[in-house]
This record gives structure tokens, C-alpha cells and sequence, in this order.
């Protein structure tokens, strides 16, 4: 029972700071979980790093950053780049979309269509607008949803063990 | 009974027993914790394995913190009776699921150990990784196994090694049993033949031989000693009886010898007899004659005449007397032997009263002791009492103050009878002659006498059974020792 009780103040401890604490971790797992198809740049040397970046206001602070910090893909190192404009971003692997781009979701995921980027997003129906990966919150825990559709789109391979864990929705037929 | 008591053959069980009972509790020991090591082993790869699957399989449960699916993998486990606990612990060692899901707490330890998989009170825990992709580490899986599986196998291998241990201490006594035979069979033979041998003293006995090893040469050589015993015990029942076979050719031949002597003694006896008695006719015609011939016609003889007649009349008389004398020796040995209980002292008495009678003016000492007897012939014993008292009382004529002693002594559990004068005595070189028949020592003009005495006097002492001898030194007297 004691053991029952220290889980529990384990999940119930400030849940705000917390909470991008555990999404900045699980934008870094993604990189172990997720297949990018190659690229024309990977086996130059030195490797390009693989970067993960934030678009818009970035809610992390400085966990992102202390949680990839010495942290590689192989030999990539893994890098995160902030940018204020959807022209500024580049090749990046990942790219988080803030709450703060909620109005230009749309704008940003036709500027990386058919680009091999995974879009995250914490923004309410990111997945069901296109977006391959939306953190939610269900019951108090932070879960991942996941549209497949977009993924293949992408051509991003999204391992299974990832789609076990999470929750996985189809692009609406219009 | 002490072990050194044993027999043989319980020794040499015991032996092959204590061996073979020896290697096979150390083959077991070594084969049941061979058993054990390995199985341990065994187990300890097997949950290895299998950590690392379940590892593999919860690392998104891991990564994304789902609790559900982790909580989902764990609970495979229960397909294995033996996972007594599990737990998943993220990257900062808190955990994210249990097995059971409601665990009790001390199957959990509350935060991650080292990796690595390690028997500890009473199960077989692991710590494994849990890693997606070369170093990416997502947290650890804890999974605890109990160890029955460990302590069947060991029980199984222990009733494993007790049966065979059982089944090949009991092949292991039938073979000792049979086979110690080959040694302990031709010992016990042995034994039983030197016993046999011993007991019953039959030499002819051989223990049967089994081989040609060191047993073997052990049985041919007491074979062989048997043998020569036997060889020697019938030279020397050889010997024996030869020896016995002459005993009995002498004894023969010295009885033969002795019946001659006899024949030859009583044909010489008889002879003197009749000599003697015949002599005497001549002898008394002599005297009687020499006698007329002095008182008719002694007138007109001148005196030599006379005087050569009168010796005539002694040497015949002389010669009469000697005539008698060997006709008693010859009667003491015709004469049949009455046996009787005799007074020597009172005989010897009567003796000492006649001699003295005969010659009253010589003053000789006689001692008697009083109360000597003996068993014999009264009439042969007063010849010998009267030859040995008048020898004393002859042979001390020249003599100041002689003295004659009749005693006797006890020796050697026997009764010795002692005569003693202190007379002319003898030389101790003549001793054997003096018992001899006309032997003197002394001439008659200094003692008279004829020799025949004391051989007389022996032969009496003879007949009775008995011994005589004498001691003595020239001038100072004699002494006689007979018995009877």
C-alpha cells in the first residue's frame, strides 16, 4: 500500500511543470520509435544531425534541450532549432507546433506536405487535421494519438510498438 | 567383536564396501551439484531470455509512459508459475507498472538495482535494461522467479543419486561378496589345514592350491613344511623303534648272559660243595690217624718226629676249618630264605656274650645301639652280624683301648647299618678286594683267618637285595656300611 501511495504523489506532483517535462521526453523518443526514409545528406561526413524543432512559442523551456543534450540517432547527433516563421524552417526531422500557430495549423502542415517531417502537436484535433502525432490528456495522463494516414504520407514508418501505445485515427474522407 | 576380530572374508566386504561406497557418495555429490550448478544456470539464462523479450516488447510502454500496456506486458507472466513479481521502472527509477498489479510489498524493491540476474533470499531476480534503438535507455525491468524450480531439480537429482547410489551399493556388495572369495577361499583353506593339522596332529594333511599368486606360494610352502614334518616324524617313529627293537636284543642277550652266569655260579657251587664235603673224609682220616700215631707211638718217636706230626695235626685242622668255612659260603647260596622281622640289636648282643665267652681275658668295648631291626633271614643275618663283630674284635687286638660300635644311620630315606672299629684299618686301594673269596689283606701270622668271610658276608647282603662297602685307614680302624 505505501508503495501504491508513492505512485500515485509520483503522478500528482506539479502537474504543470511536469507535463512538458514528460511531452519534451516523448518528442525525444519519437526519434527511436519513427523510420525517416533516407535522405540525400545522412551518410555525408560528418553525419547531419537529426533536429527536432519548435515552431512558435516554445512551452519547454529548457527540458527539451537538458533532455537530448549528448544524445544521438547512430551517429547523428540530435539538435533542436526554434523557428518564428514557417519559411524559416528547414530540413528538420521533427517539428513541434506550439499552441501559440493553433490559427495556421492548416498553413503549416500544407508547407511540409509531402515532406518526411513529423509533425507534433498539443493543439485540440491536430491528428484529425492532417497532423501525424497530437499529445492529449486522458484522465489526467498524457496520451498520444497518431494519424496513419499522414504518417504514409509522410512516408515516415511509425513502429508498432509505437502505434501499440497510442491511439490511432484516419484522415476524414471529405 | 573388535574389527581386527573380523573374519577375513567380512573384512575384505567391508573393504570393497567402505571403497566403492566411498566413490560412489562422491560421484553422486558431484553429479547432484553439477545438476544444480548447471540448472541454476539454466534457469538464470532462461529468465535472462526472457527479460530481454519482455524488455524488447515494453519499450514504448516505457518511452510513453503507458501504464496500461506496460501494466498489459507485465501481466503475461502469469503464464509462468514461477515469476513471482515484476515491475517496470522508467528512466528516473520510478516505477511505472507492477505484476501482479497489486503486488505485496516487499516483492518490489522501490527503486532499480544494478542490471544483472542474481539468486537472492530465496529467488532468482533480474534487472535488464530496457533500451530502444544502440543506448537509448528507457528504464529497467525488474522480474523476481521463485527458486522451486531449483529445489525440485535438486530434489529429483538427490532421489536420482540415492537410487543409484542404493542399486550400486547393492551390485557393489554381490560383487564383493563373490569376488572376495577369490582371496579369502584359499586363506580359509589354509587355515582350516593348519588347524586340522595342529589339532589332530596328522601331518599327511595338504591345503588345496587355487593359484599360482602369492596365496599360492604361500599354501606350497606350508605344503611343503607339512611334508617334511611328516618326514621327520616318520624317521624318528623309524628310530624309535629301532632303537626299542635293540633294547630289547640286549635285554634278551644280558638275560641270557645271566642265566649262563647262574648256571655257571651253581655248577661252580655245587662243585665246591662236593669238593669240600669229600675233602673232609681224607681230611679227618689225617688227623684222626696223626692223632693215633702221636698217643701210641709218640714214645718212640724222638721230637722232631713229634713236633712234624703235630703241625701235620694243625694244617689238617686249619684246613677243616677253611673245609667249613667254604661249605657255609656254598649253603648261604643253596639255602632257601625265610623272611621275618629280626632284633639286630638283641642278636648282636648274644653275639658280643659268645665271643666274649670264648676269650675272657681280652677286654674289648662294644657299643650297640638298641632298637635295630630289619626285615630277613634271621639265620643268614646272624652270620653276617657275627662275621663283621668278630672281624672288629679280631682286627683290634693290637689295639690299647679297642672299641667295636654296631649303629645305624638314616640316608636317603633308607636305613643304613653301620659296624665300626678303631682297629688296624685297610688301605683305601684294596677296597674292591677285600668282599673277594680268599682275599686278605693282612698275613695270617699277624690275623687269623681263612678270606672267605666277607664274602660270605656279601653274598648274604646280596641275596637279601642289598649293598654293602667299606671305608677305612691304615692304624686307625675300619668301618662297614651295609643295608638291606
Amino acid at each position: 500500500m505505501a508503495l501504491m501511495s508513492s505512485l500515485l504523489l509520483v503522478q500528482g506532483e506539479s502537474p504543470r511543470t511536469s507535463e512538458y517535462q514528460l511531452k519534451a521526453v516523448f518528442l525525444f523518443n519519437f526519434v527511436q520509435f519513427v523510420d525517416w526514409p533516407p535522405s540525400a545528406t545522412q551518410d555525408s561526413q560528418p553525419p547531419p544531425p537529426l533536429l527536432i524543432g519548435i515552431l512558435g512559442d516554445d512551452p519547454f523551456g529548457a527540458f527539451l534541450d537538458e533532455t537530448v543534450r549528448g544524445e544521438r540517432l547512430g551517429a547523428r547527433p540530435i539538435q533542436v532549432r526554434r523557428y518564428r516563421r514557417i519559411a524559416d524552417i528547414e530540413e528538420c526531422n521533427i517539428l513541434f507546433i506550439s499552441r501559440s500557430e493553433n490559427e495556421r495549423v492548416a498553413e503549416i502542415l500544407a508547407a511540409v506536405k509531402n515532406r518526411p517531417v513529423l509533425t507534433v502537436s498539443d493543439g485540440d484535433g491536430f491528428a484529425s487535421q492532417g497532423g501525424i502525432i497530437q499529445f492529449f490528456t486522458d484522465k489526467n495522463r498524457i496520451r498520444i494519438r497518431i494519424n496513419l494516414d499522414a504518417a504514409e504520407a509522410a512516408k515516415l514508418t511509425i513502429s508498432s510498438k509505437l502505434l501499440r501505445v497510442a491511439e490511432v485515427v484516419r484522415t476524414p474522407r471529405r | 567383536m573388535a574389527i581386527r576380530d573380523w573374519p577375513i572374508k567380512r573384512k575384505l566386504t567391508a573393504i570393497l564396501l567402505l571403497i566403492s561406497g566411498l566413490v560412489l557418495l562422491l560421484t553422486s555429490a558431484a553429479f547432484v551439484t553439477y545438476e544444480i550448478v548447471t540448472f541454476r544456470q539454466t534457469i538464470r539464462s532462461q529468465l535472462a531470455t526472457r527479460s530481454r523479450i519482455l524488455a524488447a516488447n515494453s519499450t514504448a510502454a516505457l518511452a510513453f509512459a503507458n501504464e496500461a500496456d506496460a501494466r498489459e506486458i507485465l501481466g503475461a507472466l502469469k503464464y509462468d508459475p514461477h515469476m513471482v513479481a515484476a515491475a517496470l521502472y522508467d528512466r528516473n527509477g520510478r516505477i511505472l507498472a507492477t505484476y501482479p498489479a497489486a503486488p505485496s510489498a516487499d516483492l518490489i524493491p522501490a527503486a532499480p538495482q544494478p542490471d544483472g540476474y542474481r539468486f537472492e533470499g530465496g529467488h532468482l531476480v533480474g534487472f535488464t535494461p530496457v533500451a530502444q534503438g544502440e543506448n537509448q535507455r528507457l528504464g529497467t525491468l525488474y522480474i523476481a522467479s521463485d527458486t522451486k524450480a531449483v529445489s525440485d531439480a535438486l530434489r529429483l537429482s538427490g532421489v536420482i543419486a540415492i537410487v543409484v547410489l542404493a542399486i550400486a551399493m547393492l551390485a557393489a556388495y554381490a560383487l564383493a561378496a563373490a569376488l572376495q572369495g577369490r582371496i579369502s577361499a584359499p586363506i580359509l583353506a589354509l587355515a582350516e589345514t593348519a588347524t586340522a593339522a595342529s589339532t589332530r596332529q596328522d601331518y599327511s594333511l595338504r591345503a588345496p592350491k587355487f593359484g599360482h599368486d602369492e596365496l599360492g606360494v604361500l599354501t606350497g610352502s606350508f605344503n611343503q613344511m607339512l611334508g617334511r614334518i611328516e618326514e621327520q616324524k616318520q624317521e624318528l617313529q623309524q628310530h624309535a623303534t629301532r632303537l626299542e627293537q635293540r633294547v630289547a636284543e640286549r635285554t634278551k642277550e644280558l638275560e641270557r648272559r645271566a642265566l649262563e652266569l647262574q648256571a655257571a655260579n651253581s655248577e661252580l657251587d655245587a662243585f665246591a660243595y662236593s669238593v669240600s664235603h669229600d675233602l673232609r673224609a681224607p681230611l679227618r682220616s689225617i688227623d684222626g690217624f696223626s692223632q693215633v700215631l702221636l698217643e701210641d707211638y709218640g714214645a718212640q718217636l724222638d721230637e722232631g718226629g713229634r713236633d712234624s706230626l703235630q703241625r701235620v695235626r694243625a694244617a689238617s685242622q686249619r684246613m677243616a676249618t677253611l673245609i667249613d668255612d667254604l661249605l657255609k659260603l656254598a649253603r648261604v647260596t643253596r639255602t632257601e630264605m625265610r623272611t621275618e622281622r629280626v632284633d639286630l640289636s638283641g642278636m648282636a648282643r648274644e653275639i658280643v656274650l659268645d665271643i666274649q665267652r670264648t676269650a675272657p681275658d681280652r677286654q674289648v668295648e662294644f657299643a650297640i645301639a638298641p632298637g635295630l631291626e630289619a626285615q630277613g633271614d634271621s639265620r643268614l643275618l646272624r652270620v653276617v652280624l657275627d662275621n663283621l663283630l668278630r672281624n672288629g674284635w679280631k682286627y683290634t687286638g693290637k689295639q690299647a683301648q679297642p672299641r667295636v660300635e654296631f649303629t645305624a644311620v638314616d640316608e636317603n630315606g633308607g636305613r643304613v647299618f653301620v659296624v665300626k672299629d678303631n682297629g688296624a684299618g685297610f688301605d683305601m686301594k684294596y677296597a674292591d678286594k677285600l668282599f673277594g673269596v680268599f682275599q686278605r689283606l693282612h698275613s695270617i701270622t699277624e690275623f687269623e683267618g681263612t678270606g672267605v668271610g666277607l664274602a660270605t658276608v656279601r653274598r648274604i647282603i646280596n641275596r637279601h637285595g642289598g649293598r654293602i662297602w667299606a671305608e677305612g685307614i691304615v692304624d686307625q680302624g675300619a668301618t662297614f656300611y651295609f643295608t638291606l
